[in-house]
C-alpha cells in the first residue's frame, strides 16, 4: 500500500512540474488582451510627455476600436491639435488635419505626439494580432512572454512582457528593433476598475534608451465597452469622428 | 508709423510684440500632481464648439528690381525692400443638434506694408452637414475640397481651391456646393468603398471665380481601398470648366515607405497665351497632367517628401519667356511714353495664369524633415526646394519650427529665388523673403 501511495505521490509531483513547466504562452497572452481592453470599446486617455527639466505637454484622446483591426483616435486637446484624427486598419494608418483637410498615411513608428510614445503605442491592437509567443516561462510571481512581430509592418520586431500570475495584467513589456536594441520599456501602473468587468493599468509609463531623461505617461480615464459601425473606420469618416462621443 | 524704412524689422517686430505680451517666457512647468489626472468633465461633449488661433507674421522681402513680376505688381520704381507685418485671426466651430451639424472657418487679416495698411475678412466655410448614418452623408453650403495625393500639387483636385506649394497645409477658401457621400465596408480585399459627389453652381455672386457663369456642374469621387491602396477616381463635368478626369494612390510599401500619385486627363483644355508676335490667343488642346511621389522616415527621424509634376495645362518654357519679354517691353514702353496699356493687357494675362505660383511644366518638389534632432522635443527644421526642370530655376527655404510651448507655434523661414532672366524663379518679384510666423491657438 504504501508502495501505492509513493508512487502516487511521485506521479502527482511529476504531473505538477510538467504543467508548470508547459507553460501555454499563447493562452496567456490571449487573456492579457481581454483584461487590458475589450474588443471594441470607446476610451478617454491623457498623454503626457515629459522633458528632462521637468517641462511638460498634454494631450487628450478619444479612442475607439472595433474588433482585431479597427481603431480611430481623436484629439480633445491642446487646441492647437483639437479635430486631429488617426485611422488605423490593421497595418494602414492615415493622419487627419483638419487644416490640410484630407488624410495622409503615416506609419507606425511615426509619432504625431512627439515624445517617447510612437502611434503603435496610441492605436495599439490587441498583442495577439501582431505578435506571436516565441516562448514562455514563470519567473517568481510573474509570466515572462517573449514574443516575435507576425511581419515586418509590426512597430518592434520583438518584445519582452512580465505578465503578473494572478492579475494577468502586463507589468512591464522592453520592445526590441531587429537588431536586439531596446528601444523603450513600457510600465504599466494602477489598476483601475473602470466598470462592466473592466480591470486593466490605468497608467502605462515609458521612456528609452534613445530619449534619455524623457518619459511618457499614458493615462486612461474611462474605458466602456461600446459596438460601432464599420464605415466610422474609414478615412471619409475621419472628419467626423466627434460625432460618436 | 512709416513702414519704409529698411531699418525696420518686421520679423524682429513680431517677436517684440511677444515679448512685451509677455506670451514667450511663460513656461509649462510640470505640475505632476495635477498631470497625473484627467477631468472628465472638462471634456464631455458639447452642441458649441470653438476653436482657432491668432497669429503674427512679419516679413522682410528683398525685391529683384527689374523682374518680369517686380514690373508688373510694383509700379515704375519698384522699392529695393518690402516689409510686411500681418495679425490674423482664424475661427472655426460647429454646433450639433441630432443629425445635423453647422459648421464654420473664418479668416480675417489686417496688415502693414512698405505701401499702407491691407485688410481682408473672408468666410473660408460655412455648411450644414447631415450625417443620418455613419455610411451616409450630405452637407449644403461653401465647403472646401482637398482631393488629391500629391503634397504640392493635385492635378485631380478639380474643384479644389489651388493651394500655394509654398504652404500646402493653411487653409483655403471653399466652393458654395451641395454634395452627398456614401461609405460601405468589406472584409476582404476590397475594404471601402465611399462615393462622394458635389454639385457646384456657378451664376452671379456664386463660385464666380470657378469659371462660366449660368452653369450647374457635377464632380465626383469614388474612393477604393483595395489591397491595402487608397485609390481615387475622380469626375468632373459641366460648362463652368471642360470636363476632366483623374486617378489616384496611396500606398505604403513598408511602415517608413509610402508611394503616390496623380494623372489628369482633360480632353478639352483652354488656355490663354502669347503667340509668336506677342499677341494673346485662346488655344484649346488636350492635355494631361500627373505627379508622382514618395514619402520617407528613416530610423532617425528624417521624413523626406519627394515630388515629380507635369503640369499639361502649364506654359511651356518658351510660352513663358514670350511673357516675360512682352513684360519687360511694356515697362519700357511706359518709361519712355508713359503708356502703361501693354503692361496692363499683361497684369491681366498674369491673372489669368502666369501668375500661378508655378506656372510652367515640369517640376521638381523636395521637402526633408528633421524631428526632434538633438533630443529637442517639438522642435523641426525643415528644407523646402521647388526647382522649375525646364529653367533650372528654383526656390530653397530652410525652416525652423517650435512647438513645444501648448497652443504656441513658433516658425521662422527664409526663402531663397534663384535663377536667370526669364526664368521663373527669376522673374519672381523678390528674390529672398525672410519670415517670422508666431500663432496662438485656442
Amino acid at each position: 500500500m504504501k508502495t501505492i501511495l509513493f508512487a502516487a505521490g511521485l506521479f502527482l509531483l511529476a504531473w505538477n512540474c510538467t504543467s508548470a513547466l508547459a507553460v501555454d504562452g499563447a493562452a496567456i497572452l490571449q487573456q492579457v488582451d481581454r483584461k487590458m481592453q475589450p474588443e471594441s470599446y470607446e476610451m478617454y486617455r491623457k498623454l503626457i510627455n515629459v522633458e528632462p527639466d521637468g517641462k511638460s505637454k498634454e494631450f487628450v484622446l478619444y479612442t475607439v476600436k472595433k474588433g482585431q483591426e479597427k481603431m480611430v483616435a481623436l484629439f480633445l486637446s491642446p487646441a492647437s491639435e483639437n479635430g486631429r484624427a488617426t485611422l488605423r486598419l490593421n497595418e494602414n494608418m492615415w493622419l487627419y488635419i483638419p487644416n490640410v483637410g484630407k488624410p495622409i498615411r503615416i506609419t507606425s513608428l511615426q509619432s504625431v505626439v512627439g515624445g517617447v510614445f510612437n502611434n503603435a503605442d496610441i492605436l495599439r491592437l490587441d498583442f495577439s494580432v501582431e505578435y506571436s509567443v516565441q516562448q514562455a516561462s514563470e519567473e517568481g510571481d510573474h509570466y515572462v512572454l517573449v514574443l516575435k512581430a507576425k511581419n515586418a509592418t509590426v512597430a518592434y520586431d520583438g518584445l519582452k512582457m512580465m505578465v503578473d500570475k494572478a492579475t494577468l495584467l502586463p507589468k512591464t513589456i522592453e520592445c526590441f528593433a531587429a537588431s536586439g536594441m531596446l528601444i523603450k520599456t513600457l510600465r504599466y501602473d494602477k489598476v483601475k476598475d473602470f466598470g462592466g468587468g473592466i480591470v486593466s493599468p490605468s497608467v502605462l509609463e515609458t521612456d528609452s534608451p534613445l530619449y534619455k531623461g524623457y518619459k511618457s505617461v499614458m493615462i486612461t480615464a474611462k474605458i466602456e465597452q461600446k459596438e460601432f459601425a464599420d464605415e466610422v473606420f474609414t478615412l471619409n469618416y475621419l472628419p467626423k469622428v466627434d460625432e460618436l462621443r | 508709423m512709416s513702414f519704409a524704412s529698411q531699418r525696420f524689422c518686421p520679423c524682429w517686430a513680431a517677436l517684440l510684440v511677444l515679448l512685451l505680451l509677455g506670451v514667450l517666457p511663460v513656461s509649462r512647468t510640470a505640475r505632476a500632481e495635477e498631470a497625473f489626472s484627467l477631468d472628465m468633465e472638462e471634456f464631455e461633449k458639447k452642441s458649441w464648439k470653438l476653436g482657432g488661433f491668432a497669429e503674427i507674421k512679419g516679413e522682410h522681402m528683398d525685391v529683384r528690381q527689374g523682374s518680369a513680376f517686380s514690373l508688373l505688381n510694383l509700379g515704375e520704381a519698384p522699392p529695393s525692400v518690402l516689409d510686411q507685418l500681418t495679425g490674423s485671426l482664424q475661427l472655426n466651430g460647429s454646433y450639433a443638434k441630432g443629425i445635423a451639424q453647422l459648421n464654420w472657418l473664418l479668416n480675417t487679416s489686417g496688415g502693414q506694408d512698405t505701401f499702407g495698411w491691407k485688410d481682408s475678412a473672408e468666410i473660408y466655410e460655412t455648411y450644414l452637414n447631415l450625417t443620418p448614418s455613419p455610411g451616409t452623408a450630405a452637407s449644403f453650403g461653401k465647403k472646401s475640397y482637398k482631393w488629391g495625393k500629391g503634397y504640392a500639387w493635385n492635378p485631380v483636385g478639380f474643384i479644389n481651391r489651388s493651394k500655394d506649394p509654398n504652404n500646402p497645409e493653411e487653409a483655403l477658401e471653399g466652393f458654395i456646393t451641395s454634395d452627398f457621400e456614401m461609405i460601405r465596408s468589406f472584409s476582404g480585399d476590397l475594404r471601402n468603398i465611399a462615393l462622394t459627389a458635389a454639385l457646384l453652381p456657378v451664376r452671379q455672386g456664386v463660385n464666380e471665380d470657378f469659371g462660366a457663369e449660368d452653369n450647374l456642374n457635377l464632380a465626383a469621387k469614388l474612393y477604393l481601398l483595395y489591397l491595402d491602396t487608397d485609390i481615387d477616381f475622380i469626375v468632373y463635368s459641366g460648362n463652368s470648366r471642360t470636363t476632366r478626369f483623374g486617378a489616384d494612390f496611396s500606398r505604403n510599401l513598408t511602415t517608413n515607405f509610402e508611394i503616390h500619385g496623380e494623372a489628369a486627363y482633360v480632353p478639352e483644355a483652354e488656355r490663354v497665351i502669347l503667340d509668336e508676335e506677342g499677341q494673346p490667343v485662346r488655344r484649346s488642346d488636350s492635355a494631361a497632367s500627373y505627379l508622382a511621389g514618395i514619402r520617407h522616415l528613416t530610423e532617425y527621424d528624417l521624413t523626406s517628401i519627394i515630388e515629380y509634376y507635369y503640369n499639361g495645362l502649364g506654359f511651356t518654357e518658351e510660352e513663358l519667356d514670350r511673357f516675360y519679354q512682352r513684360v519687360a517691353v511694356g515697362a519700357e514702353q511706359r518709361t519712355l511714353t508713359g503708356n502703361d496699356a501693354l503692361l496692363r493687357q499683361m497684369q491681366q494675362l498674369a491673372a489669368q495664369g502666369y501668375a500661378r505660383p508655378n506656372p510652367g511644366r515640369h517640376y521638381l518638389y523636395a521637402r526633408f524633415s528633421l524631428k526632434e534632432p538633438f533630443d529637442i522635443l517639438y522642435f523641426t527644421p525643415a528644407l523646402t526646394t521647388i526647382f522649375n526642370l525646364e529653367d533650372q530655376s528654383f526656390s530653397t527655404t530652410p525652416e525652423l519650427t517650435y512647438t513645444g510651448i501648448t497652443n504656441w507655434e513658433l516658425q521662422l523661414r527664409f526663402s531663397l529665388l534663384n535663377g536667370g532672366r526669364a526664368s521663373e524663379f527669376g522673374e519672381k518679384q523678390n528674390s529672398n523673403k525672410l519670415e517670422l510666423r508666431v500663432r496662438s491657438f485656442f
